[in-house]
């Protein structure tokens, strides 16, 4: 292999690639290397743990077409130390990397290509494809992400359920005690219900550059793709059963109060402050006469706080709720102004952007 | 069979690196084996591109090896290939479509028969409420056109008239495979025929009167409909004549549906109208179990209870409740009873009614009667007033679930007038329809 590549490029692209191998579970030592494929003037760099694979093609100079695999992180950061703006000059030769720039130069141990483990392909012609703006892509997956459980006994709560719902395409996440749901997109025809790791997608969302507009979503029944630019990253997909979880949604509720993001989010972090004792719980109330939406906690050591705003509220009602759920679904949406829906006292309690109402987060009350 | 495996694994192992087959072969399962065909199921895709790319050799020796004959190899993400994906136009045009899985395919209706497989006779749970309609329903997969000629079933809103319609339809095409039959609702009917009229199309009255057995479901939307009132009566006379079956559906007799001519009318009386009622509470457990079973749920005795007793409108709401329940205990990772007495099912519907005072239930079923409360509660005897009030005591003890003497209270009577009354309109329900409708509707508006 003879290629060369100017710095700035090959260290963004390892930077990315690198982060999936660098995996230190990985039993077999050619998953911690960096799979480096030169050919038809493109610098083809894949890491894989098994459970998900970046891939970044590069565009290069290529003199002389070769494969070799050398140590991710290795690679990764000599190149990265490297003065900007230079052309790094790549060679192979006998198992043995020869990576060069002007007066720096390294030579690295590389395990031959055939034991890295072959990528899964990807039937195009079968396969789903969506297509997603790269700010909706961003904001609809943080929206849904935080939800999302990392208990590794209920895999299928481990990532977001993709699935499609009379005509769009919606995306989901619970942990048991929290459901967020987004409309992701609009007006669909195919139809997917597949959950996707969350580890994967935290992976996409960490992998787009500036320069991607766009974010190609392929599904087939096994694997998952997402084509960002130049990179591509393939997932495997999470086998099990998504809880039916539209029924839990609350048609309607009793209360509904229209809020400000901001100052709910103020009143939550203080009741938060007063809450520790009681394991996280605030009581979220509404005074139907004194047009008001209070918060507070009490610490039976500490004190107590109670905030409140004005608001227009339909009905008197209380709930308790964690205050750390409040404080992530908060931050999640995307919105200014927001609607919060209670039914008694241990009905799903719903929060949703107001004027899209595309973002569904329920959050389950605590016994009080 | 999996002790079978673990001999080719060990022979696995001699073949290649213990990191290797640390990686790729310790999580692997074998799923089945029959006549030769060898089925593995491994964790993701990334390892089964693997086995098939790299160590299908490995695995064929292994086989070998362990002294296991086989003809095809293949490998499997998961259980089982799950279908995920369902492709539409939407990517580039292509006449391939993957299968959507099992479990997700909505059951759609058969083109030819417009009916539905789903519907059938084997999950169809009979009880007091029903079991007339169903043993004149076998009586029809008989012998078609034969006896109960119209078959004319009548009932509340999700009481299982469109079920029960459907499994004779679905009965008598799997035992006559060559019989004709054609389920649409009015409403499909209708618009067919406007269609029809409007494009100046022809087929409609040869698909219709063509048939062995034509099922009309929903027939109370007939109503202002004029034209395809009258095209519905001369198919169904010409279909009578010939001794077709006519099956018709709906939630009142046809005398009680504004606008229907006094011939048609008369002619669906022709046969024997059966009505279905509303399911007790032993039917609705067994509808529960039943459901649940189809679900493939798990669900305990005591929550299949607590549904039942808690849920009085309809099935289809009784089918809702079961889910949601289902639903919050997959989410929760816990039982359906857990979630009962985390009292996270207490909905809107049970909390409202149980909140709901006597009085507010004087004033609705006052209001439902153009009456005021002050009537009902006031000592005529005035057959209008004496009726809703006895209903209203009714309601107040089933509903609200108030004793004979509290009742007694709100209406200034004795415990046992008021006993009497609950009994007359438990008495009076049996026999008569109208009362049954009525207290359905007024249920309905408690709950609303």
């Amino acid at each position: 292999m003879e290629v060369r590549v100017l710095q700035e490029r090959l260290a963004k692209a390892l930077n990315i690639v690198s982060r999936v191998a660098a995996s230190t579970r990985a039993a077999l030592p050619v998953l911690s290397n960096i799979l480096i494929r030169a050919e038809n003037n493109k610098l083809v760099l894949t890491a894989t743990n098994l459970e998900l694979a970046t891939v970044d093609y590069l565009s290069a100079k290529v003199q002389k077409e070769g494969t070799i695999t050398v140590p991710a992180k290795l690679l990764a950061e000599f190149v990265s130390n490297l003065p900007k703006g230079v052309d790094v000059e790549i060679v192979t030769k006998d198992n043995k990397l020869t990576v060069k720039a002007g007066q720096y130069r390294s030579v690295m141990n590389g395990i031959i290509a055939d034991d890295f483990p072959e990528l899964p392909q990807i039937d195009e012609k079968k396969a789903v494809m969506f297509k997603v703006g790269v700010e909706d892509f961003k904001g609809a997956i943080t929206e849904v992400v935080v939800a999302s459980s990392n208990d590794t006994t209920r895999p299928a709560l481990t990532g977001v359920y993709f699935n499609t719902y009379e005509g769009a395409l919606y995306i989901a996440s619970t942990d048991g005690y929290r459901l967020a749901e987004r409309r992701f997109i609009e007006k669909v025809v195919s139809e997917v219900f597949t959950i996707v790791p969350t580890t994967s997608l935290q992976e996409v969302l960490r992998s787009i550059t500036d320069d991607v507009e766009e974010i190609e979503i392929l599904f087939d029944d096994t694997q998952v793709r997402f084509r960002l630019g130049e990179i591509e990253i393939t997932s495997r997909i999470i086998d099990g059963n998504f809880p039916d979880y539209r029924q839990l949604i609350p048609k309607k509720t009793d209360v509904v109060v229209d809020l400000s993001k901001e100052e709910f989010m103020r009143m939550t972090k203080m009741a938060a402050l007063f809450a520790r004792e009681s394991g996280g719980s605030v009581v979220c109330e509404t005074k139907k006469i004194d047009k008001q939406f209070l918060i507070s906690a009490v610490a039976s050591e500490l004190g107590e706080n109670t905030s409140y705003i004005e608001a227009v509220v339909s009905e008197d009602g209380k709930v308790v709720l964690n205050s750390r759920f409040l404080m992530d679904a908060l931050n999640a949406i995307s919105e200014e102004n927001l609607s919060f829906g209670f039914s008694g006292k241990l009905s799903p309690v719903v929060i949703r952007n107001a004027k899209n109402k595309d973002y569904t987060h329920i959050i389950m009350p605590l016994k009080s | 069979m999996q002790s079978e495996w673990q001999g080719v694994l060990d022979e696995v192992r001699r073949s290649v690196s213990e990191m290797a087959y640390g990686t790729y072969f310790s999580t692997s399962r074998l799923i089945s084996m029959k006549d030769g065909q060898v089925v593995i199921g491994v964790p993701s895709v990334f390892i089964k591109t693997q086995m098939e790319r790299k160590y299908n050799d490995v695995i064929k020796k292994s086989l070998s090896g362990a002294g296991m004959s086989y003809k095809s190899l293949e490998f499997i993400v998961g259980a089982g290939e799950r279908r995920t994906i369902r492709r539409g136009v939407e990517v580039l045009p292509s006449t391939e479509t993957m299968t959507v899985r099992p479990k997700l395919e909505r059951s759609v209706a058969n083109n030819e028969t417009g009916l539905n497989a789903k519907y059938r006779f084997d999950n169809y749970v009979v009880g007091d409420n029903n079991n007339l309609a169903v043993s004149a329903a076998h009586a029809v997969v008989e012998k078609p056109g034969v006896r109960y000629n119209p078959y004319f079933i009548y009932g509340g809103p999700g009481v299982g008239k469109t079920h029960l319609v459907q499994a004779i339809g679905n009965e008598i095409v799997a035992r006559n495979p060559n019989m004709r039959v054609l389920y649409t609702t009015i409403e499909q009917f209708y618009h067919e025929f406007v269609e029809t009229m409007r494009k100046n199309l022809s087929g409609f009255t040869d698909k219709y009167r063509k048939v062995d057995v034509l099922i009309i479901d929903d027939f109370q939307f007939i109503t202002g409909k004029e034209k395809s009132q009258i095209e519905f009566f001369h198919t169904f006379n010409e279909l009578h004549q010939k001794n077709k079956q006519i099956i018709v559906s709906s939630d009142r007799l046809p005398m009680q549906i504004a606008d229907v001519d006094a011939r048609l009318s008369s002619r669906l009386m022709g046969g024997v109208p059966i009505d279905i009622q509303m399911p007790d509470f032993e039917v609705r457990c067994a509808i529960l179990k039943s459901k649940a079973e189809l679900m493939g749920a798990e669900i305990e005795e005591s929550a299949i209870e607590y549904l039942a007793e808690n849920v009085k409108t309809n099935i289809r709401e009784l089918e809702g409740q079961l889910q949601r329940l289902m639903a919050f205990a997959e989410m929760r990772g816990v039982s359906p009873s857990e979630i009962i007495n985390d009292g996270y099912l207490d909905n809107e519907q049970y909390r409202k009614t149980k909140a709901m005072s006597p009085k507010q239930v004087i004033d609705r079923v006052a209001k439902f009667y153009d009456l005021t409360s002050k009537d009902l509660l006031s000592t005529s005897r005035m057959a209008q007033i004496k009726t809703p009030r006895q209903i209203a005591m009714y309601l107040m003890n089933e509903e609200l679930g108030l004793s004979t003497v509290r009742i007694g209270r709100e209406f200034d009577k004795d415990h046992t007038t008021i006993m009497h009354g609950i009994k007359k309109i438990k008495t009076d329900m049996k026999m008569d329809f109208h009362l049954r409708q009525q207290l359905a509707a007024l249920r309905e508006k408690l709950y609303a």
